[in-house]
């Protein structure tokens, strides 16, 4: 073993040295334990009063008749529009490109690393990211006053990362992880922020005609999109890559015409021509059946714009 | 027979913390891995519990969970450095002076691409054997190799030695 080895052994023990006291991992896991016996409950209790509350509506209104709105029709036929990326920042540090994109309630988020950047280019690397529509929840630093293009701005930075925070139309905050003089990186690059009506956000597949939020790749042949519905109950991820499940125990499934595989008890794999569908309840608690039939839900988009992935 | 699931948390939730805090370099990172990886296996118990060694199964479950697409972005936003270290544990006193080699070395470690860092740390703090990273990281011995191997390369270059005393300051980013 060289001296590289043993200081990585030594650093890695000293690392061990602060676990944790397990205390609050315990107390957390009972107090999950015990809210999932009582949603079990809950949802028991809501299900009996649902039932009731239908039956007795059902016969009180079974003799009523009031004509739709108008526009009832409409709403619920208009489909979601593409989410618009609406800010293109026009200096990046030397050899950036686009390997992230995310639309979600309103606010918006781009990300770009080096080109020659592996994996995903979220494996630890350089990265910038532009994000709107919502203020930054990073504490890395002390907040201080700076300006953007002449609009009251603020900016934190500590070791590599900054962040820079202002309000044009829409809050936009610029952050840079691991690249030389962050702050003044972070500032450049908020500078050359503008408005771009070109920039939106295709989400490659829906699910029951809500979006994908998350779209990101290494090459435009090579990308992965996901639907997370808050925090569960389900995770979908579309993407060119087999997914890795190591060799847990699977089940075999027909899921959209073909066959699939549930992995682990909590997650399904299928594949669809070039692409992999997954999957996964979370908690992994739900029925294979409600997951295979929310798999079942998934519409993939006929053209996947992947033209701006490794794009500058 | 099969340990409870009480039982199995009581004796195995110290060393799976402990792994998975070498594993993230982050202790409320790793808090939150063990904490949801515990919640899945206490729904699987009848199944997990009765497999020929359950810790194992489930330090896979805690390794899958670092590696998922699910933690990539939770990773991204969370810094490591010294102080959120310290908030949970401070550090044990070492008067020598490799202990500034050994903080600048996490420093490195932490950087590594994600399979990259788990090899590592399969390889030098578990003392696996490449068969057994690739069964636990589900891939190749080849792969293994490689990660573990590119890792070295990173580390090694990276490794300027300083003189006694000059190392990371409180407070400074790890990541």
């Amino acid at each position: 073993m060289n001296d590289t080895e043993q200081l990585i052994k030594e650093a890695l023990g000293q690392l061990a040295e602060r676990t944790p006291h397990p205390g609050p991992t315990l107390n957390a896991l009972r107090r999950k334990r015990k809210r999932q016996r009582n949603n079990i409950f809950l949802i028991a209790t809501a299900g009996v009063a649902a039932v009731a509350v239908l039956v007795f509506g059902g016969l009180v209104a079974s003799d009523r008749y009031a004509p739709p709105l108008p526009n009832d029709a409409a709403a619920a036929l208009t489909p979601s529009a593409p989410g618009a990326l609406k800010y293109q920042p026009h200096w990046l540090p030397d050899g950036f490109v686009e390997t992230f994109r995310s639309a979600n309630d309103g606010s918006t988020e781009r990300g770009w690393v080096p080109a020659n950047a592996p994996a995903d280019g979220y494996g630890g690397g350089p990265s910038v990211t532009l994000s709107s529509g919502q203020g930054s929840s990073s504490q890395i630093g002390e907040w201080r006053d700076v300006t953007v293009r002449g609009l009251k701005a603020r900016v934190q930075a500590s070791g590599e990362q900054a962040v820079v925070e202002w309000k044009a139309q829409d809050v936009l905050v610029v952050r840079v992880d691991r690249v030389a003089d962050p702050e003044g990186t972070a500032l450049r690059v908020a500078d050359s922020v503008r408005a771009d009506s070109n920039a939106v956000f295709e989400a490659p597949f829906k699910v029951k005609g809500k979006p994908a939020v998350v779209f990101s790749g290494t090459s435009p042949g090579e990308w992965n999109a996901r639907y997370s519905p808050g925090r569960g109950p389900f995770e979908v991820t579309v993407g060119k890559s087999k997914p890795e499940t190591g060799d847990a125990p699977s089940v075999p499934v027909e899921v959209r015409g073909k066959q699939g595989v549930i992995v682990g008890g909590g997650t399904l794999v299928v594949q669809e021509g070039d692409l992999w569908i997954t999957v996964s309840s979370s908690p992994a608690d739900k029925p294979d059946a409600e997951i295979v039939a929310m798999a079942n839900d998934v519409e993939i988009a006929s053209n996947v714009d992947t033209g701006w992935i490794r794009k500058k | 027979m099969t340990p409870s699931f009480d039982d199995f948390v009581a004796e195995q939730v110290t060393p799976l913390l402990r792994y998975a805090t070498v594993l993230t370099c982050d202790p409320h990172l790793a808090q939150d891995v063990v904490q949801e990886v515990l919640l899945r296996a206490q729904q699987k118990w009848e199944r997990i519990g009765s497999v020929d060694l359950p810790h194992a199964y489930v330090k896979r479950m805690v390794t899958n969970e670092y590696l998922s697409w699910r933690r990539r972005r939770a990773a991204k936003d969370v810094a490591l450095c010294m102080t959120t270290l310290e908030s949970v544990t401070p550090p044990v006193g070492d008067t020598t002076h490799h202990y500034d080699e050994r903080e600048a070395m996490l420093q490195r470690i932490a950087k590594l691409p994600r399979k990259q860092r788990a090899a590592v740390v399969l390889r030098y703090y578990e003392n696996y054997e490449d068969s057994e990273i690739a069964q636990m990281l589900g891939c190749a011995e080849g792969t293994v190799r490689s990660h573990i191997s590119r890792a070295l390369a990173t580390l090694r270059m990276d490794h300027t030695p300083e003189p006694a005393g000059v190392g990371l300051r409180l407070g400074e980013g790890l990541s």
